[in-house]
């Protein structure tokens, strides 16, 4: 064989060579994320899941709290136009951005990857539960809040992972559900750890967290016998207790992490939320306090100096998330936490379900609930239900007060008007809410756009 | 304030010496190493004689004479007389002259050989390049254009891609900016992509480059950065740009929208020759754009306040705000023109010294390029600086090697131009109201007032610094096995490392000391290594074979670094060390994407007359999942030169008529590098806990986006090659559109990436070379012109949400429509007065407001009387009819003129930057339109009353044809006078060749459009022509001069 044949043969099986690593060009997986198959293969894996949910959560939360908490009732006002005037003339529809309930169903599917993969990382020992646990009760979280601003609601509990699912899902009752939260959390009341012993007691789920959310739960189906069971569970453990001085009252919204807070969405430097915008950025904020609520409160309540200054007849800011006397001139995002549920609102709902039950025994339990709150606040004690019915009609009535002011702000205010059938007679006079249709929020224009199967909610239509 | 971190390109005289003697060394040392080997003459005997032109017997200075095999020659001198001694008779002497054809003559016994040389046939016999070789344009059977050198030479450019402006019929080139070394959109043959994938796939010297842009800092701008500006254009010998899928599918899967090869400059064999080019110009804007001054803006303000008070029916008016009407606070007392504040005369210098030349052992060329150039807008500047080594060796009779090696500094240092956000500088001069002061009144800036950005701090103080180090290197080898059959390989390199330094400081922020800085450290690596054998054979002379097959591999890596801080200690540290807090730490990543290919090709010629190809390739990409990896893309073409059949013997002025027509499929993987494989991003932390959680829903079944393209084409050649000839019918279909599709959220996902649909391109392609006069006197004249229409084909069903996709802001996408349909409400008037609203229209639903007597009219598409998006509608068309260009090119003795027209026909504009601009609520400044605004009842205008607070929605947000403009032009793009000094001056100077220019570029636009210029897409891609407010073109005159040793 000539000479140039063999060099040729050689240049070219040399070149060659490179076929054998054709594999390796084509197989790539990422190398900065994980591919869809190689996720959820470790525990820590399982643990980055779950944190993925709270990271979801940070985001529904960091502004919507108070749109859909406060934005319709009769707490606060806006001198803005946008989402806040939209929602306080009750001028709601299908474009208004609380509508979008995109970011709760975010934190649902990173839930439902988590419960449905977390049993395979750990085999059949059945560890990793209280993952679990974490996963099922933010998911019952976000179904909570999308039951009570949309009524019905796809429920999906399955991950999304192959294009073969059918994604133009409908709506499904109420109820159902309802019964869903309830099972997801019970699981997590069951399973949950009691607490984790560092700051994370207040910014994750325990079994107390459960609890504390299943009362809700329960009070929003009125389903009181079982409020009082878990409420119980709430106020006996060891891990929360009220905060005894007005001071340390300001620091469950400023410094966060409380012992009287049960369960917060964290935030920090760099995890910001909208709280500076939504209640005390210099003359642009949000909201302000309402005639309403400025005209509400009892004389020598402790807790609203530390709500706005009440030395103006028209407050700039609301102070009670970034501090008295906060300054508006300074925007920094906010890094507050933002407090979800506290021992004081699982006290008086308790309170609630206690009257709701009736009977003595349970009326002098449910004054003993409520004076504690107003003890600490300063404003006068009831010594007996008629006081308490003389000032306000009824019992509830007193309770629901209670919670007005004692949960300023804090996103319940909108919610325990349409639990306890208010909402239409508290608003009515403030913006002319008259139908029960209304009580829910319209459905998003780019969901009804995208889903031929999703349907309008009625009022709206 | 800013970072010192200014390159200086051009240091004062000494070190410019240094610089050109470092690069012109090697040159030199090279050029008398290789012109070694004298050879050995035995019998020495002169030889003279005379050179003429065969057809008008005058004489020919300047024809090369070279002894056949040796390097050594002579030249014939402005009488066309030569000698030179040859050593044998045996000696065959070879004449060359650039457009004559090239005669071999043996001495023999003669001592004096007169010759008659005759023009070259025609450009037919040239070659250019093709995908993995070299073609006859004899012999192409495809449609492939080219540009050559003399092209770019006659018309200096700053990047390679503004010289294929106009230049190429079906070749369509949108700037998207003005700014120097910003981003420009090249289409061929339409849009054919859903995705971003429309760019076509670059390859110089057979290394295909990175096109994207690789920036990740951005800003607030939406377009990136132009890598191609990485290439020095004085460095291109010619450009091909493959249009039909014969002449792409070899490069398979990222050929479906077109290809465009680059070959740089090699050496050649002949004596080492030097030449350096400078020039210099000047940038000015183009046209400056009407606002209010300081008393009708006043007034404005005032109206907006009163029409309010008159929506809300107020009793008592209300107060305006005190900026608008205290003429006398010193914040507020200003009447300042800012656009004049802000353009400034910028200059620009280049300077390019190369060195070339080499024997038939070596060829070499060698260059270098400096470039410094400012922006129109104040401390806006380009710096760039390149080397390239090409170098070209015969190792043994069977053996060549070669190098290709580039390398390119680049520093340019940004401004926020584009962009309708508050950072953004084009809108933040226009939109700044007059009123406002330069300085406070002790003199100090005002930087941030009323929410407004000052735009001069915005250019100074604000740092947007982008350093760009990029090497593009090729190394083949090359074997002749025996006669016919060649093997090459190469290995490829693209290596482009990025720094992007980006600054806020203080003084542009509404919050004290609140200041924020990025970086980004970028690394882009692409390796490609390429293998194939070639064989041509020809069989009794009529039968011209040639086969190629080979397999490639490619390789991309991308490695992203970078920090984010906040609150630095002072505005004077802006290195991330000095910030207070680091807003964002999770800035490193790393992508990778690999391509395994093998391709071949087989050609057939009977006679130079019936021609035909056929190519396949086969791609396989990391990015499709296993069962989808390849795709085949096959392409057949033929071509019949029917000039030559003996029953047009008779056409005597058909000089060369080819007829042709291909078929053939091309791909696109433009998806994102793990989409089929679905993804977990990390970095969904919850406070310092690293969560994870899944971003893209897998999609196993995702495939290859294919077009499948037809094209018949036809060249002539006319009147003694007088006339060159070109047209081309073309049909592209694409189907299983790559397209990330809307999905209900409720999955937990935006989008999932699937194959849908089908988009249909087709059009008329034509181009004409004329020379109108041949003598003294020379008149050449090229035009071109390119007919695109686009058309959506199909959508499936379950990705349309009312009928069509919504992408982006400003379009959709809908079946019968093109890409690029601009979809909203219709402006149709406004109401004179409160009772013309006869309907009762009302506004979003049916509790909304009435629209009143200075409202505008919107088009009540479906007659229900409510204004909602419903009646939102197909309001414009961004693709444009025609595109082309004219360029005539004069010359007379040593005078040469170029005019170069180009122009774009029936594109709409959809000018965000002037909703920006009659955007009263924002305390904007407005155009002068708005000097017509509608009073009072009864008031018939165009211009809607402005309303504080715009609670109708008639202004901010409302996307409408109020915007959509004819963006047609007809641009007188550049204009180019030289002289080419004669010879008599050259010889004294003894040099080789003089030139001088002055060169003018945008002179003329010709347009209804009435922002800043009609050459604009603000967005790459798809969502084409939305003026956003981009960096304007600028007008530029350049004074050059090219010397040759």
């Amino acid at each position: 064989m000539k000479l140039q044949y063999i060099k040729a043969i050689g240049l070219i099986g040399m070149s060659f060579m490179m076929f054998s690593c054709t594999k390796k060009v084509l197989e790539k997986s990422p190398v900065s994320s994980f591919s869809a198959q190689d996720f959820y293969k470790t525990p820590s894996d399982a643990q980055a899941g779950v944190y993925g949910i709270y990271d979801a959560a940070q985001s529904v939360f960091r502004m919507n709290f108070a749109y859909w908490g406060e934005g319709r009732a009769d707490n606060v006002k806006t001198a803005q136009s946008g989402e806040g005037l939209v929602l306080m003339q009750n001028n709601l529809n299908e474009t208004a951005s609380s509508a979008n309930w995109a970011a709760l169903y975010s934190m649902i599917s990173r839930a439902n990857f988590a419960v449905k993969y977390i049993p395979g990382v750990y085999g059949n020992e059945g560890g990793g539960a209280q993952l679990i646990g974490q996963a099922r009760a933010l998911r019952a979280l976000a179904y909570f809040y999308l039951v009570r601003i949309w009524g019905d609601v796809p429920l999906i509990t399955e991950p999304y992972t192959s294009t073969e699912q059918d994604i133009f899902v409908t709506k499904t009752k109420k109820e159902l559900v309802l019964d869903q939260i309830e099972e997801d959390l019970k699981f997590a009341a069951a399973n949950c750890v009691a607490k984790f012993n560092n700051s994370n007691d207040r910014i994750m789920f325990t079994s107390g967290g459960a609890n504390a959310l299943l009362t809700h739960v329960y009070m929003w189906r009125k389903k009181y016998s079982e409020a009082l069971a878990t409420s119980e569970l709430v106020l006996n453990n060891s891990l929360y207790g009220l905060v005894s001085s007005m001071d340390d009252w300001s620091k469950i919204f400023t410094t966060s992490y409380s012992k009287e807070s049960i369960f917060e969405v964290g935030y920090n430097d760099t995890e910001t939320n909208s709280l500076r915008v939504l209640y005390a950025i210099g003359s642009y904020a949000i909201y302000t306090p309402s005639e309403k609520f400025k005209s509400s409160y009892e004389a020598g309540d402790k807790r609203i100096s530390y709500l706005y200054d009440t030395t103006l007849v028209e407050p700039k800011a609301i102070w009670k998330f970034l501090g008295k006397g906060v300054s508006d001139e300074v925007s920094t995002p906010s890094k507050q936490n933002i407090v979800l549920l506290r021992l004081a609102d699982i006290m008086l709902l308790r309170a609630e379900a206690l009257n709701a039950i009736g009977g003595a025994d349970n009326i002098s339990k449910a004054l003993e609930l409520l004076n504690k709150i107003r003890k600490r606040a300063g404003v006068p004690e009831f010594a007996s239900d008629t006081e308490a019915i003389e000032k306000y009609g009824d019992l509830e009535s007193a309770i629901l007060h209670e919670r007005s002011v004692e949960l300023a702000f804090e996103g319940h205010r909108w919610f325990d008007l349409v639990r306890t059938g208010k909402a239409i007679s508290t608003m009515g006079p403030i913006n002319g809410l008259s139908d029960e249709r209304n009580l829910v929020w319209p459905i998003f224009i780019d969901v009804l756009n995208k889903n031929p199967n999703m349907v309008q909610n009625e009022y709206y239509r | 304030m800013r970072q010192n971190h200014s390159i200086h390109l051009f240091p004062p005289g000494k070190q410019i010496l240094t610089i050109i003697l470092f690069c012109l060394l090697p040159g030199l040392f090279a050029g008398k190493a290789f012109a070694g080997r004298p050879d050995a003459i035995t019998q020495q005997a002169p030889v003279s004689g005379k050179i003429i032109d065969g057809e008008t017997g005058r004489p020919l200075p300047d024809v090369n004479i070279l002894v056949k095999g040796t390097t050594a020659g002579v030249k014939s001198n402005a009488e066309g007389i030569f000698s030179l001694t040859v050593s044998s008779p045996d000696v065959v002497l070879v004449f060359s002259y650039i457009g004559y054809q090239q005669q071999e003559i043996k001495v023999g016994p003669r001592r004096e050989l007169n010759i008659r040389m005759t023009r070259a046939v025609s450009e037919l016999d040239e070659v250019v390049a093709v995908g993995y070789g070299q073609q006859k344009k004899r012999d192409i059977t495809g449609a492939i254009s080219s540009i050559n050198a003399k092209t770019i030479e006659n018309t200096p450019v700053k990047d390679l891609m503004s010289a294929m402006q106009g230049r190429v019929a079906g070749v369509q080139v949108v700037s998207n900016s003005g700014a120097p070394g910003d981003g420009i959109s090249i289409t061929v043959r339409g849009q054919s992509s859903l995705n971003s994938g429309n760019d076509p796939l670059y390859v110089i010297d057979g290394v295909p480059v990175e096109s994207g842009s690789v920036s990740q800092l951005n800003g607030f701008e939406s377009h990136g950065l132009n890598p191609l500006a990485d290439i020095n254009p004085g460095d291109i010998e010619s450009i091909e740009v493959l249009k039909d899928a014969a002449s792409t599918s070899i490069y398979g899967s990222r050929a479906a929208n077109g290809v465009i090869l680059i070959t740089t400059r090699h050496g050649k064999v002949g004596k080492g020759k030097v030449n350096v080019k400078f020039y210099t110009g000047i940038s000015k804007i183009g046209r400056q754009l009407d606002v209010l001054n300081a008393s009708e803006w006043r007034d404005i303000i005032i109206d907006s306040y009163k029409n309010l008070d008159d929506y809300n029916g107020a009793t008592s008016p209300s107060e305006p705000h005190w900026t608008a009407i205290d003429s006398l606070n010193p914040m507020n007392n200003g009447d300042v023109d800012w656009q004049s504040l802000m353009y400034r005369t910028a200059k620009q210098n280049q300077l390019d010294v190369s060195v070339s030349g080499g024997n038939n052992a070596a060829r070499y060329a060698l260059s270098t390029s400096l470039l410094d150039q400012d922006g129109i807008f104040l401390a806006s500047n380009y710096k760039r600086i390149t080397t390239r080594i090409n170098t070209d060796f015969d190792v043994t009779q069977r053996m060549k090697a070669g190098i290709n090696l580039s390398f390119t500094h680049g520093a340019n240092n940004r401004i926020n131009a584009a962009g309708t956000g508050n950072h953004s500088l084009v809108q933040s001069i226009l939109v700044r109201p007059p009123i406002y002061s330069l300085t406070y009144p002790d003199g100090s800036p005002i930087n941030y007032f009323n929410g407004k950005r000052n735009p001069i701090g915005l250019a100074e103080d604000v740092t947007h610094l982008n350093i760009t180090n990029r090497i593009i290197g090729n190394q083949f080898l090359e074997y002749k096995i025996m006669e016919g059959l060649k093997f090459r390989t190469n290995i490829s390199l693209d290596y482009l490392s990025m720094k992007e330094d980006e600054f806020y400081p203080s003084t542009v922020d509404y919050r004290p000391g609140y200041n924020t800085g990025s970086v980004r450290a970028i690394g882009n690596l692409t390796w490609a290594n390429e293998n194939y054998l070639t064989y041509n054979k020809t069989i009794n002379k009529v039968h011209e074979l040639s086969a190629l097959a080979g397999f490639s591999q490619q390789e991309w890596k991308r490695e992203t670094t970078g920090l984010d801080g906040i609150y630095f200690a002072s505005d004077n540290i802006q290195t991330l060390n000095g910030a207070g807090t680091i807003s964002n730490q999770a800035v490193n990543t790393t992508v990778e994407h690999g391509l395994v290919s093998y391709f071949g090709r087989m050609t057939y010629g009977f006679d130079g007359k019936y021609l035909f190809q056929a190519n396949f390739r086969a791609d396989g990409s990391s990015r499709f999942g296993d069962e989808n990896r390849f795709g085949y893309f096959p392409s057949a073409s033929a071509a019949w030169r029917f000039s030559d059949e003996s029953f047009m013997k008779g056409f005597d002025f058909l000089n060369d008529g080819k007829l042709r027509f291909s078929y053939g499929q091309t791909g696109n993987e433009a998806i994102g590098n793990y989409t089929a494989q679905g993804e977990f991003a990390i970095g969904t932390n919850y406070l310092t806990n690293s969560g994870a959680s899944p971003v893209v829903m897998p999609n196993k079944k995702l495939t290859w986006e294919t077009s499948t393209q037809y094209d018949l084409g036809i060249d002539l050649v006319l009147f003694n090659n007088r006339i060159n000839f070109t047209a081309d019918a073309y049909v592209k279909n694409t189907s299983d559109l790559l397209f990330a599709v809307p999905i209900p959220e409720t999955s937990g996902f935006n989008y999932i990436t699937r194959n849908i649909g089908d988009i249909r391109n087709k059009g008329f392609e034509f181009s004409l070379n004329t020379k109108n006069f041949i003598r003294e006197f020379k008149w050449n004249t090229n035009f071109n012109i390119g007919l695109n229409r686009n058309k959506i084909v199909s959508l499936p069903e379950e990705v349309l949400t009312n009928g069509f996709i919504q992408n982006g802001t400003y379009h959709i996408l809908q079946v019968g429509q093109p890409i690029g349909a601009f979809y909203g409400y219709k402006f149709l008037g406004v109401y004179s007065r409160d009772e013309d609203n006869k309907n009762q229209v009302k506004n979003g639903s049916s509790n909304g407001k009435l629209f009143r007597g200075g409202d505008p009219i919107w088009h009540d598409l479906n007659g229900d009387n409510i204004i909602d998006p419903r009646d939102k509608q197909i309001i414009g068309n961004a693709q444009p009819k025609f595109t082309g260009g004219l360029t005539n090119n004069f010359t007379y003795k040593s005078f040469s003129l170029g005019v170069f027209f180009q122009f774009s026909y029936g594109n709409d504009i959809y000018s965000n930057l002037n909703m920006m601009r009659n955007w009263v609520f924002a305390y904007n400044n407005v155009s002068r339109d708005a000097l017509n605004r509608w009073r009072k009842q009864g008031d018939v205008t165009n211009y809607p009353r402005p309303i504080r607070n715009d609670p109708m929605g008639n202004e901010y947000n409302r996307v409408s044809d109020r915007w959509v403009e004819d963006g047609s032009y007809l641009r007188l793009k550049n204009v180019n006078i030289a002289y080419n000094f004669p010879r008599a001056i050259i010889n004294r100077l003894n040099i080789n060749a003089l030139r001088l220019y002055a060169s003018g570029e945008n002179l003329l636009t010709w347009t209804n459009y009435t922002g800043y210029d009609p050459d604009v897409s603000s967005y790459s891609g798809l969502r084409i022509g939305v003026d956003d407010g981009s960096y304007p073109q600028s007008r530029t005159f350049i004074l050059g001069l090219n010397v040759e040793f």
